[in-house]
């Protein structure tokens, strides 16, 4: 073997080991869902004996859990949907118009992008208690679309300043209305863009805590997460079904990163960058 | 927006269009962001148990009570600290993976993604399994520190306040390397290959390379993945709140 193969395998060895231990926790998650709380307290390590799935059973039966997830599901869906309705048309107007108004409705725009949720929570709560939104989904709506517009307006502008204006021109002289010169033809030019925004939030959204805590009732389900949450408390001896649960919300998070995973990638990257 | 309108004439088509298209956007943003921002900035000078219709303007004593506060002192500093290591450490651990991953022949999106998995999980989630991994009976981490023969080295990782800032440090390392790898990644992949060939030849070694070449041409990298982990360090919130409070009474400490 001559010098170059050797150091090729010394790197991927030590990759490798690295990877062992970065995917240990995971794996021993997903491990443990199927094991009974009396093998877990045994050997934590060992294998499970067997497909134990009497927690998932509990869980989505006995418990608000299925609730939950249908909660994760919408609050995610939803949001996502509003703001990749909204934001690149604002971004879009403000590009193109490019007039002193829109210059500083886009300025006031980023000036929310440094102010962090904790800090206005509280009278953003009264302010939806007033509204009559206290308790509905669409509270956590409202304040995640909200909350994207800053970031998503600086995404979509940068990225808008890289199309031609020549096919929106076209296309008017064609006949075609603002509006369906924006949807029909900018839109879907933006496809790059929206994928970052959409991964980058759904993420966010699927795995907020915070906010889905404060925002929706107590007493009745919340989102997975809050609903974990709670468990680690009111189950802090039935490991199994805390595994049961994390693996719930780990599990569709894993597979639609590895679906879509070369937009993840993608959409960190521009992310950071833009951001 | 009565203002907004009257401002441009000139471009007769643009703005009705540019307001319908603006306006969704900016009454959300303006009520649920703005608004609450503008009010909590108003109610730190009143004094407001929350609920009542009693607000009364008290001026800054809110702050000089915080100043005192010996709590929040505390929980300054642990922020503090927590930031400043948290920032260094991610960035060398992410950085690491990154030179790693772009230099590895086989199987490298696998790692990727692998390295990015807990990047997936959210702070809840994943406090909860290194609280299950570092409990001191049951956790898997003593068990092997048994099995290696380490058993003197066992403790209660996240009990005892002396550990309990080092488990969460590398817990949040282990979480967030992998965003930052990938952005480092990206910054490596736009690095022409003829340069460190060029170097090589001239009789580089690898740290001279990675000194006088790569790491220098990272620069923009380094600049955003700082910043972003500075960000990220100083919101840092549910993790932790399940690691230091999820079943267990003593909370780190220093």
């Amino acid at each position: 073997m001559n010098k170059a193969t050797v150091n090729d395998i010394v790197i991927f060895i030590a990759t490798l080991l690295l990877a062992i231990v970065f995917f240990f926790p995971i794996f021993f998650n997903l491990m443990s869902a199927f094991k009974s709380n009396a093998e877990i307290m045994r050997d934590a390590i060992a294998f499970p004996e067997g497909f134990y799935l009497d927690s998932f059973n509990y869980l989505l039966t006995e418990t608000d859990y299925p609730a939950a997830i249908v909660n994760s599901l919408i609050l995610t869906a939803v949001s996502i949907a509003l703001m990749i309705v909204f934001i690149p048309m604002a971004a879009y107007a403000i590009e193109r118009t490019n007039a002193k108004w829109t210059n500083f409705i886009f300025l006031f725009f980023l000036s929310g992008m440094m102010v962090p949720f904790q800090s206005y929570m509280i009278p953003l709560f009264k302010e939806m208690k007033m509204l009559g939104l206290y308790g509905t989904l669409a509270a956590p709506i409202l304040i995640y679309v909200s909350g994207a517009v800053g970031f998503g307006c600086l995404l979509y502008t940068s990225f808008l300043k890289g199309i031609p204006r020549e096919i929106e021109e076209s296309a008017a002289m064609d006949g075609c209305s603002r509006f369906v010169t924006f949807w029909r033809i900018v839109f879907p030019l933006l496809g790059p863009c929206t994928a970052s925004l959409v991964v980058l939030n759904g993420l966010g959204i699927w795995n907020d805590f915070l906010m889905p805590m404060l925002v929706l009732p107590s007493g009745k389900p919340k989102t997975m997460i809050v609903e974990i949450f709670y468990y680690v408390g009111e189950f802090s001896s039935r490991w199994d079904m805390i595994f049961a649960g994390t693996a719930m919300s780990i599990v569709p998070v894993l597979i639609v990163f590895l679906l879509l995973q070369k937009y993840f990638v993608k959409g960190i990257s521009t992310g950071a960058i833009k951001g | 927006m009565a203002k907004t309108t009257a401002a441009p004439k000139k471009k007769r088509k643009w703005p009705i269009f540019a307001i319908l298209f603006i306006l969704p956007s900016f009454v959300l943003y303006t009520s649920f962001v703005i608004v609450p921002t503008v009010s909590s900035m108003y109610l730190s000078f009143t004094s407001w148990d929350g609920v009542s219709p009693d607000i009364r303007f008290i001026g800054l004593s809110n702050f000089q009570e915080m100043l005192r506060s010996e709590r929040v002192h505390n929980a300054l500093r642990n922020t503090l600290i927590l930031s400043v290591v948290l920032v260094l450490l991610e960035n060398v651990a992410a950085l690491a993976l990154a030179m790693l991953v772009d230099q590895v022949r086989w199987m490298r999106n696998l790692f990727r993604s692998v390295f990015y998995f807990p990047v997936l999980l959210s702070g809840v989630v994943m406090g909860f399994i290194w609280t299950i991994i570092l409990n001191y009976n049951f956790g898997v981490f003593n068990q092997l520190l048994d099995m290696l023969g380490l058993a003197a080295a066992k403790a209660d990782w996240l009990g005892d306040p002396d550990f309990a800032m080092l488990s969460i440090i590398l817990s949040t390392v282990w979480k967030s390397a992998g965003y930052y790898m990938i952005i480092y990644l990206a910054g490596l992949q736009g690095i022409p290959q003829e340069l460190s060939e060029a170097a090589s030849i001239d009789g580089a070694g690898r740290m001279q390379q990675f000194r006088h070449i790569t790491f220098p041409l990272l620069a923009g990298s380094v600049t955003v993945c700082m910043v972003l982990s500075m960000i990220n360090s100083l919101k840092i919130f549910d993790q932790i709140a399940v690691m230091t409070d999820g079943g267990r009474a003593s909370r780190p400490k220093r």
